[in-house]
């Protein structure tokens, strides 16, 4: 997307809805904003449907505020909780049906790079834990065996959240739901693991808790991706409707989650990967 | 929503850690001139995150 798209045409100023008006005088394009400056300025992202203390709405806000370049940034999401807020996201953004978001992703990325050759576009699949752990699983290891250029951002709330709770493969072991009333028998997925070993160059698996450990993560993955080869995060996002939780607990959760060890934060990457993220990260403070 | 968070200016430092804990887009904005918050009580959820993020324990859940 070029900046210049997201101006009002002459003439329909005084139609144009609030919040158009305040993403074309307040928004982060070409800024070069991040999770700082939160508050300040007006987000990517409106307001969505998703329930009240939903970690994967925090997750998603975050997400998009620590973006190295909005604008030359295209989304591709699926179905799942995820994609209840795509349509409120002023990005270009692209509906891919279930588990399909890497494999669209990837023709995206390789058309952009014959498109633009001299625009550096970012590709992001965003998807939830049944989208990229069960369902797609496929698609997405494959995208990894290529060495795809883009990143991979699981929103992982352990549980098919959208449609009433049914356990997935990365809710954990013993995790009751209402559609999983036995408790679930096998162990969670090692995702992160998975990815590590089927090729990626940046693999990570991390909380909410601190925001700017996961906007520094969300930033190294989208720049070693253009250069290196795929990236994939998970995040942890409490579901507070389907884990029967308070709304306002979901970000004690996280913390206690990381601290005792049921979601630890790991962080694997290559030696080239390690190299370029030095470089990068020299001389300013990340 | 019937209920929002509220918050009390006196208490208020200003540190940001509401904005980073929200889950709803737009609903707290900084102020620049004052160092302190603002909530939309039209984009409150009433989830309490903010209430639990904050440490100056200057946002309440409040009927509107």
């Amino acid at each position: 997307m070029s900046v210049k798209i997201v101006k009002i045409s002459p003439g329909f100023e005084e139609i144009m809805p609030k919040d158009y008006k305040d993403l074309v005088s307040n928004g982060p394009y070409g800024k070069g904003f991040g999770i700082k400056e939160l508050g300040t300025f007006k987000e990517l992202i409106e307001e969505h449907p998703l329930c009240a203390g939903c970690g994967l709405a925090l997750s998603k806000r975050l997400i998009l505020a620590s973006l190295p370049s909005p604008e030359n940034t295209i989304i591709v999401g699926t179905t799942g909780c995820s994609s209840l807020s795509f349509s409120q996201v002023a990005l270009h953004n692209i509906h891919s049906i279930f588990g399909n978001q890497n494999a669209v992703a990837t023709g995206l990325k390789r058309a952009l790079e014959i498109r633009f050759p001299d625009v550096i576009k970012d590709v992001v699949a965003i998807g939830g834990d049944g989208a990229i752990g069960d369902i797609g699983l496929g698609m997405v290891m494959h995208s990894w065996f290529r060495g795809e250029k883009f990143a991979t951002i699981m929103l992982d709330n352990e549980s098919y959240a959208n449609t009433g709770g049914q356990e997935s493969g990365m809710s954990q072991q013993g995790a009751v739901l209402n559609m999983a009333p036995t408790g679930k028998k096998y162990n969670k997925l090692p995702m992160a693991e998975i990815a590590r070993d089927a090729g990626c160059v940046y693999s990570v698996s991390v909380t909410f808790a601190k925001p700017k450990r996961l906007e520094k993560i969300i930033r190294r993955a989208v720049l070693i991706a253009r250069q290196l080869g795929p990236t994939y995060i998970q995040i942890y996002c409490p579901c507070p409707t389907n884990y029967k939780h308070k709304p306002s607990e979901s970000l004690e959760r996280a913390r206690d989650a990381e601290k005792s060890g049921a979601y630890p934060v790991k962080e694997y990457m290559s030696p080239e990967a390690e190299e370029l993220i030095k470089k990068l990260e020299e001389g300013k403070k990340c | 929503m019937y209920f929002a968070a509220e918050v009390d200016k006196e208490k208020c430092n200003g540190c940001k850690l509401c904005i980073f804990s929200c889950p709803e887009p737009n609903a707290i904005s900084f102020n620049e001139d004052d160092k302190k918050i603002v909530i939309d009580a039209n984009r409150c959820k009433n989830c309490g995150l903010c209430v639990v993020g904050c440490p100056s324990k200057a946002i309440e859940i409040v009927l509107l």
